[in-house]
């Protein structure tokens, strides 16, 4: 038999616990779980990593993909705008890869982390361990992916639209910051409605890419105010008008991004994980049942 | 109905100075049928206009009283639908009870059926940090325990390939390894002994001696007996989310299978019948 190393004295797993039937309040529900998400940090990492080994694991060009998948999404853009309405905007590829980037995080983490808690079924009813961590972990590996995006944009700058770079580049962690939280909102929010309704999955499909189209990203916030009137005034409340406004000031005009707009989704996001957390710790304890 | 009131533990004398290892009074798990699996909004729809047919849940456990001091084994054994898995995810904290009062006092391992947090993507030695993850190890308490999973879990070169290339028993035998390498107060095993072949059950059976002599609480849900009476010096008789019966393991054992013995003969009686009907009907 081989021997085990001794316990250490500080093990992180809870050494002493008592459930009862009651269950705490909201708010310090709210701290909780933020708590654990803190806590469990290196799983988030763990978990990230397995998520990007597994989108190119299985493929010819591998982790290629990453660079390759928003350029021929683009391409596809472009294409189909030229034919159906031509366009006089300048550097129109550019235009478009600045909205698609961060687009395609949002869609990616959105519906991973709607399916992050039932696609964790088995484990989630073998082991007691914070579910916050799923959702927030896909919209991590999300983020992670939008870095690797971020390679075709600099070589876009670089081959092509030189006269395009400009050290506004540098604010784009504030706005990826703005788009993160949001994200995780919705991620945290969505996947503990799918545990109980599994329709989540298939509305979002179509629910995302409505949401896409009625979002500046084909065509400018100021396009749109002068021709749609009703799509305009949707605007006000899609955090996606202020988002891709913003990348686009600053990837493709150099020019300072919406600093009031971001400066209200940032709060109105904070306030949304907030109220996704409390929603999710409601739930949590019913997920193992549920599953 | 034969009822044991008080559980009286055999082996420690338990004064109320003891600590208890683990302590449920009264503990309750209630289950809503509303919510069943899969459950769509067209379905909840449905229940708002249409009275449902039946009672709206049922209970799991009720009024289970269970104590373990540290040094015990236990077994929880009863047929299938009994409640054991329930009452075993309860102690692991996975389910929380809908009455009673669930204490836990020490280090909980729960990995209940083995390999289920498994990354099919990830190898071996990643799973095996990703598993440590999840149970909240420390990351260097995790490293340090590395070497001793990958020797008792005997799997080799497949350290580094991915676990979709694994056979069922290497998963495991990774797998029991995990569980019980985190060196727990308290061990939760669910049937998972049966695994393995000949040779990774002896070792496995060793090191829950091990585990059980070095003085931490093991609770074991399994549908095999001789576990029950050589490795267990107590157990429990669950019967429709109730204790029927607990103590010694060669009593709990015959009433068992006293009771599965009556079971399978009115199923028996039930088929003749069925049998004797249907053959009527043809003729």
């Amino acid at each position: 038999m081989i021997a085990y190393p001794a316990m250490s004295a500080a093990s992180p797993t809870q050494a002493h616990y008592r459930t009862t039937a009651e269950r705490p309040g909201s708010f310090s529900q709210i701290l909780v779980g933020w708590r654990e998400v803190w806590s469990r940090r290196r799983l988030i990492r763990y978990l990230v990593q397995a998520d990007m080994k597994k989108t190119g694991s299985d493929t010819l060009l591998g982790n290629i993909w990453w660079v390759m998948d928003p350029l021929l999404q683009m391409l596809v853009y472009v294409v189909f705008i030229s034919i159906i309405r031509g366009t006089t905007t300048p550097d129109y590829p550019l235009f478009v890869f600045s909205a698609i980037l961060p687009w395609k995080w949002f869609m990616t983490s959105t519906q991973e982390g709607i399916q992050s808690v039932v696609t964790r079924e088995r484990l989630i009813k073998q082991l007691q361990f914070p579910k916050l961590v799923l959702p927030v972990a896909s919209t991590a590996s999300g983020l992670v992916s939008f870095m690797f995006g971020l390679i075709p944009l600099a070589g876009l700058l670089l081959l092509l639209y030189r006269d395009r770079l400009d050290p506004h580049l540098l604010l784009l962690p504030a706005v990826m910051a703005v788009q993160f939280v949001f994200t995780m909102a919705v991620g945290v929010f969505l996947s503990a409605v799918n545990t109980f309704y599994r329709d989540v999955g298939n509305v979002s499909r179509h629910a995302l890419r409505l949401w896409f189209y009625l979002s500046p990203a084909l065509y400018s916030l100021d396009e749109v105010r002068k021709s749609h009137p009703t799509i305009a005034a949707f605007e006000n409340f899609n955090p996606f008008a202020v988002l891709f406004t913003s990348y686009r000031a600053i990837i493709y005009n150099g020019t300072m991004p919406d600093w009031g707009g971001l400066a209200a989704w940032l709060i109105t996001s904070l306030v949304l994980v907030a109220l996704a957390t409390a929603f999710f710790k409601r739930l949590e304890p019913s997920f193992a049942k549920i599953l | 109905m034969l009822s044991v009131p008080s559980p009286k533990p055999l082996v420690a004398s338990t004064d109320d100075a003891t600590e208890y290892a683990i302590e449920v009074t009264g503990l309750g798990v209630r289950y809503s049928l509303r919510f069943t699996k899969k459950t769509t909004v067209r379905q909840t729809f449905q229940g708002l206009f249409q009275r449902r047919e039946g009672p709206s849940h049922f209970w799991a456990l009720r009024g289970v009283d269970v104590r373990l001091v540290h040094g015990e084994s236990l077994a929880v054994i009863g047929p299938n639908g009994a409640g054991k898995s329930t009452l075993l995810q309860t102690l692991a904290g996975i389910l929380q009870p809908s009455e009673g009062v669930v204490d836990v006092r020490g280090t909980v391992s729960s990995l209940l059926q083995l390999g289920a947090g498994f990354d099919q993507e990830l190898t071996g030695r990643e799973n095996i940090l990703l598993a440590g993850a999840f149970m909240g190890m420390e990351h260097r308490e995790m490293m340090d325990r590395l070497p001793g999973i990958m020797e008792f879990a005997d799997i080799g070169d497949f350290m580094e390939a991915p676990i979709k290339t694994y056979s069922s028993g290497m998963r495991a035998r990774l797998g029991f390894a995990i569980a019980t390498a985190v060196d727990p107060d308290i061990l939760l095993l669910d049937e998972v002994l049966a695994t393995g072949d000949q040779v990774f059950r002896a070792k496995s059976m060793g090191r829950v001696m091990e585990l059980v002599t070095s003085a931490k609480a093991i609770v074991l849900v399994t549908h095999d007996m001789n576990w029950v009476t050589q490795l267990c010096n107590r157990a429990i008789l669950l019967e429709k989310g109730q204790i029927i019966l607990e103590g010694d393991p060669e009593e709990v054992v015959a009433l068992h299978q006293e009771h599965s013995e009556i079971a399978r003969r009115e199923k028996e009686a039930q088929m003749a019948a069925r049998l004797a009907g249907t053959k009527r009907a043809s003729r």
